[in-house]
């Protein structure tokens, strides 16, 4: 009985609290209750539609969840396989060391944070050759094996979130037939209110994901806000074509072929309809840097990939 | 008779998979780190563990607070506003939509002195 009641009270103190909240927002009653109703009736694009903003988290749930199977296949159809090389441009600019913490939002399957691993495996292996080559005589294997294992502060890790469960389970399943055992943790998650505590990523990520998100600016907050000091925010996205000639190649080619592919490849027309017109409504280059500046990252600046199909954004929180 | 024996394989084993899918789910936890299970299909009745090193940094989506992970219900709890996000497959759904309202003492094993 006494528990039922506790858990009325705490459901009355939270309703109370957020018309508390609301009221001394808006001191004038009339014009806060039209606030709160224009709110609901907020809309915005879902593609070259128009729709209320819960509606599109659900249809943009609902286009991952249908493509998740045949995504990475679509991937190398639709872009000839020049998205591999995007995503390899980003872990050469991103550069992680050893013992660097990353948390790749929206990513799905889960390709940057492979190729973040095999990175800094590179990497480590670079650092051993390197403290090893001032010893001459012995081979340098004898001498890696003498060396102890580097203390890093905590070994580097990699979290994958994203808010669509299909796509980590393919992405865990890709994880689970590699191999790794360790390293990678997969977490389903809302980029626009991410369960993880302050400061605690050095490197945040977000591929070809930040389009589909409804409130691109809570986004931006969240990723300032999981981020140590000093550390990087990277976002891929497609972007404007600079170039006429080239811009209107690729119109024809977006609106032409990759529908026709999707339909195709993985039997839906309509998720791949969703994703050309979602690559048009997005801000171009300069006004997403300004939104990111807005989020409160600095030294932010970016870099066109393919003429600008692709721009990889940079910022940092300092 | 080759064809019927081998198409009788292979419905066999989905069925069995299916089966094995549906059964009741006895987690148990084995070590802090996830195990790779090479064998996926085989051990389907037990949920791939859950790896707690990953609770150094998750933490509730709204209150911003640690949770506890209840190896019973294969949970992750936040106490202060009694709700339990689940845990499929090994992988923590955070999103606040998706988690359970705890009802106190009923469903949540070792409910804290009230």
């Amino acid at each position: 009985m006494a528990a039922s009641m506790r858990l009325l009270a705490r459901r009355v103190l939270r309703l109370s609290n957020r018309n508390v909240t609301a009221s001394a927002a808006g001191v004038s009653c009339p014009s806060c209750r039209c606030y709160s109703d224009a709110a609901e009736d907020r809309s915005t694009h879902f593609g070259f539609e128009t729709v209320p903003e819960e509606e599109k988290a659900k249809r943009v749930y609902k286009v991952f969840e249908n493509v998740a199977e045949k995504y990475d296949v679509m991937n190398d159809a639709m872009s000839l396989g020049v998205h591999r090389l995007w995503k390899d441009m980003l872990l050469h600019v991103m550069h992680p060391q050893p013992g660097a913490r990353l948390l790749d939002v929206a990513g799905g399957t889960g390709d940057i944070a492979f190729r973040f691993r095999d990175y800094i495996h590179s990497q480590q292996e670079r650092q051993k050759r390197r403290a090893v080559r001032s010893s001459q005589s012995l081979s340098w294997q004898d001498i890696s094996n003498k060396y102890p294992s580097e203390d890093r502060p905590h070994e580097s890790m990699a979290v994958v979130c994203d808010i669509n469960k299909e796509m980590l389970n393919v992405g865990k399943k890709r994880a689970d037939r590699m191999g790794i055992t360790s390293g990678l943790s997969w977490v389903v998650g809302d980029a626009e209110e991410l369960p993880f505590d302050d400061d605690q990523f050095d490197i945040y990520t977000i591929a070809f994901g930040i389009r589909n998100v409804t409130h691109v600016d809570q986004a931006l907050q969240e990723a300032l806000r999981v981020l140590k000091p000093g550390g990087r925010f990277m976002c891929l996205e497609f972007s404007k074509v600079t170039n006429p000639v080239l811009a209107s190649l690729y119109d024809a080619y977006s609106f032409q072929v990759i529908p026709v592919l999707g339909e195709v490849i993985a039997g839906d027309w309509k998720s791949y309809q969703y994703l050309v017109e979602s690559i048009r409504k997005f801000p171009d280059q300069e006004e997403f840097k300004g939104m990111i500046e807005d989020a409160g990252f600095y030294c932010v600046r970016y870099y066109n990939l393919t003429g600008g199909v692709v721009a990889l954004h940079s910022g940092f929180k300092l | 008779m080759f064809k019927n024996v081998l198409s009788r394989l292979v419905t066999e084993t989905v069925r069995v998979h299916r089966n094995v899918k549906h059964a009741p789910l006895i987690p148990t936890i084995t070590s802090a780190r996830v195990s790779v299970r090479s064998f996926t299909d085989v051990k389907d009745e037990v949920q791939p563990p859950f790896d707690s090193s990953l609770l150094e940094f998750l933490v509730c989506p709204l209150s911003k607070k640690p949770l506890r992970y209840d190896a019973n219900t294969n949970e992750l709890i936040n106490e202060e506003l009694g709700i339990a996000y689940p845990i499929v497959d090994g992988i923590p759904n955070m999103i606040p939509q998706e988690a359970r309202l705890l009802q106190k003492g009923a469903d949540s094993s070792n409910t804290p002195a009230q």
